[in-house]
């Protein structure tokens, strides 16, 4: 008995109209959410519906500005989803820091963390941009063109580094070992980095701050 | 607009706390100064008179001064009269006693000025358990002296390793996809 084949494109159109949606709603950009997937704009016309945990989802949805400590978490849900997975950065924050660009604590670019296959730009974006932009992600699916889960598998050492640059991954990776040893690696550069944003600094900026404030 | 019940409060503190000064700043507001080690009794003394409600403490950094002004904030439901109680400590090793004997959430409030400006508040023994800042070793983020676009340009922009990522040919995007 001779196995059958399934026709050609018919996973891609199967996965692209069944997508589980981990809604990782951070910043302002959940408020978006609702009326997108809701009776309003029907998101579920397209297959999308939202998911509760990482386990069950295949599209990482992040709504906004990350801080370091929210990072963290978006990566251990991340490295937990199954394969095939796929993640879109949602408003200018994920793109270029957004407001936050001068904060102390969230990262700018989100694409130097995880893997991002589509970025949903706009500050907010309005639900008929999100529509847009899943059908962009759903078109892409089909035609196979997003692969952020191979890229993040075959360049796990360069993502590793650049988390371990703003945070300590050893306590948020799946693979101890190599968190491990990254981490070990970037010390020095931490170092670096830190002694240039503060030690000398701060004598510097005691002298900017202007002389007769208010009592 | 009379200020009767606002000069009850400030008399109230004067006849009992001579070194504070002790000032109708407007309609409901009463504002306080007092020497770092007189403010715990001097909530105390407020709790015992009708102010029930710990609003909260916060935590001004006057570098210039070399100190940090804190600022606790309380509010009479009956009087509807807010006070504030300002009090300052040095910047470098500054200490406070703790209030949380008086008021509870006063614990929370000390752990996230420890964190934020660095002052130390005895008698506090969640102190230096981490509250908000995760794995932070650098200087409290909160005080003037602490560049932020300096740091978040050091840490977040990365430019060297956005060149790795060309020369390991990883394209965040693959462009807009032809229909």
């Amino acid at each position: 008995m001779t196995k059958a084949k399934p026709p050609k494109g018919l996973k891609g159109w199967a996965q692209g109209r069944s997508l589980w949606m981990l809604h990782f709603c951070t910043g302002c950009g959940a408020i978006e959410m609702p009326p997108t997937m809701t009776s309003r704009y029907d998101m579920e016309r397209f297959g999308i519906t939202p998911m509760a945990t990482p386990r069950q989802a295949d599209l990482l949805l992040i709504t906004g500005y990350l801080t370091v400590k929210t990072l963290k978490r978006v990566i251990r849900s991340y490295e937990q989803m199954p394969e095939p997975k796929y993640v879109v950065g949602f408003g200018s924050c994920t793109v270029n820091g957004g407001m936050y660009w001068d904060s102390y604590n969230t990262i700018k670019r989100l694409d130097l963390y995880l893997p991002i296959d589509l970025y949903i730009a706009g500050c907010m974006p309005r639900p008929e941009a999100i529509i847009d932009g899943f059908t962009e992600l759903i078109e892409g699916i089909k035609k196979g063109k997003f692969d952020g889960w191979i890229r993040y598998k075959e360049n796990l050492e360069y993502y590793k580094r650049n988390q371990a640059m703003v945070m300590d991954i050893r306590k948020w990776s799946l693979d101890a070992e190599l968190a491990e040893r990254i981490w070990n690696e970037v010390q020095e550069e931490r170092r670096k980095r830190f002694e240039r944003a503060t030690v000398k600094h701060v004598y510097e900026l005691a002298e900017r701050i202007p002389e007769g404030l208010p009592k | 607009m009379s200020l009767e019940k606002e000069q009850k409060v400030v008399d109230l503190i004067k006849v009992s706390f001579e070194d504070a000064e002790a000032e109708i700043q407007r309609e409901r507001r009463v504002k306080v100064k007092v020497a770092p080690n007189r403010v715990f009794p001097l909530v105390a003394y407020l709790k015992g008179n009708g102010f029930k409600h710990f609003v909260a403490i916060s935590a001004v950094d006057w570098i210039r001064d070399g100190e940090i002004e804190l600022v606790y904030h309380l509010w009479n439901y009956d009087e509807k009269v807010h006070v504030m109680i300002k009090t300052r400590v040095p910047r470098d090793g500054g200490s406070m006693p703790t209030l949380k004997p008086l008021f509870n959430q006063a614990e929370t409030y000390e752990r996230d000025i420890h964190e934020f400006f660095g002052v130390h508040f005895e008698g506090n023994e969640k102190l230096d358990r981490e509250f908000i800042l995760e794995d932070w070793d650098g200087p409290p983020p909160m005080r003037k002296d602490f560049d932020t676009r300096l740091f978040s340009a050091e840490f977040y922009d990365q430019e060297d390793l956005e060149s790795e990522a060309l020369r390991l040919k990883i394209q965040p995007y693959k462009g807009h996809l032809k229909k």
